[in-house]
């Protein structure tokens, strides 16, 4: 069990406060920037515009820094960085539905992100910039968030059973 | 019409700074990495710090368990907590806010037909996210923790954004004609 700079009595109460701050932090920003991920690399596909997509590479390059910065300050919250050296590189970190083979995983990744990918660049944004465009008045932003809710229920409710249960069925139960 | 008032070149680096995209990519990777070191004691997964998708899951399903006393499945840290992640509800008003302040809020309408296919569509983009266990985002930071499968989704998300404009590259060509 990883423990961080908090102890577990006060991280209960501190969590909805530092990620309602962080997110506003995040949110103020991404208005002011156009912070979008689909949108770098379709301007990139498009026009060799890098703009947009440095957010999201100097995401994942400083997400790295970030991770390495506090594995070195605080190693007991960092339990399994690096990921790729400290267990099996193709195995995902926790978060998608449970109890399947790394194969499984690999589909989960390939297949969803290329639909991922497909329909918000034909929605014009990904899930950060429809928010964004929702509070800034946009009522297809605020249609696709609801849409996000309500598919949250839907998804805990069945999407994820039957998703397992047909990689089961396919022989990708672990 | 008043005239554009001179600034200073500290201010002038400062608002070109914040709006430029890379530094708050550089600024979310190193919060969420901040906020899984302070936070992780609660409960994981790791590299959560920051997520469209999996936080309004966290959101919605924790508030529907406490309210209608239900038991939708959630990540660790919602669970444990006494309120879910609330990531979700300051982007809705951080954004609001910069557009009122920045006067870019405006109501923009739209037809019932574009309603219900942006309704679908993030309704679909969640079901695809949540299988793979994040965002665009989320998938970022995992790739920075080292999680190949996230490196994975980027590449196929590259693709099928490739796919999705050379769909609409030619569906502008059609009406041209």
């Amino acid at each position: 069990m990883a423990t961080g700079i908090l102890p577990k009595e006060i991280a209960i109460y501190a969590v909805p406060l530092v990620t309602l701050l962080l997110g506003l932090l995040i949110g103020y920003l991404a208005q002011r920037s156009g912070y979008c991920s689909i949108g770098g690399f379709r301007d990139y596909f498009l026009f060799r515009h890098t703009r947009i997509l440095s957010g999201y590479l100097s995401l994942i390059v400083f997400s790295f820094l970030g991770y390495l910065l506090f594995w070195f300050l605080t190693p007991a919250a960092m339990e399994h960085f690096f990921w790729a050296l400290s267990s099996d590189p193709f195995s995902p970190v926790p978060g998608a539905p449970a109890g399947l083979v790394p194969a499984a995983y690999l589909i989960f990744a390939a297949v969803p992100g290329f639909f991922v990918g497909f329909i918000c660049v034909l929605l014009g944004g990904c899930p950060i910039r429809q928010t964004v465009m929702a509070s800034e008045g946009s009522y297809k932003g605020g249609f696709f968030f609801i849409g996000m809710c309500i598919g949250s229920i839907f998804f805990a409710a069945y999407v994820s059973g039957w998703a397992v249960l047909l990689m089961k069925s396919l022989g990708f139960g672990a | 019409m008043i005239p554009p008032q001179p600034i200073g070149p500290i201010r002038h680096y400062t608002s070109m700074l914040i709006r430029h995209p890379a530094f708050l990519g550089a600024l979310i990777g190193i919060l969420a990495a901040f906020s899984q070191a302070l936070l992780i004691s609660a409960g994981g997964p790791e590299a959560y710090g920051f997520c469209v998708a999996c936080h309004t899951r966290d959101l919605v399903n924790g508030m529907t368990n406490i309210i209608a006393d239900t038991n939708l499945a959630l990540a660790p840290i919602s669970k444990n907590a006494i309120l879910p992640v609330m990531s979700v509800v300051g982007v809705l008003i951080g954004a609001f806010l910069s557009a009122k302040v920045n006067r870019e809020h405006k109501i923009k309408r739209d037809t019932t037909r574009a309603y219900l296919v942006y309704f679908l569509g993030g309704f679909l983009v969640l079901q695809l996210a949540m299988l793979f266990g994040g965002c665009p985002y989320r998938a970022a930071l995992r790739t920075g923790y080292g999680d190949g499968t996230a490196l994975v989704f980027i590449i196929t998300m590259a693709l099928g954004v490739v796919a999705g404009t050379l769909l609409m590259l030619k569906r502008a060509e059609r009406e041209e004609t």
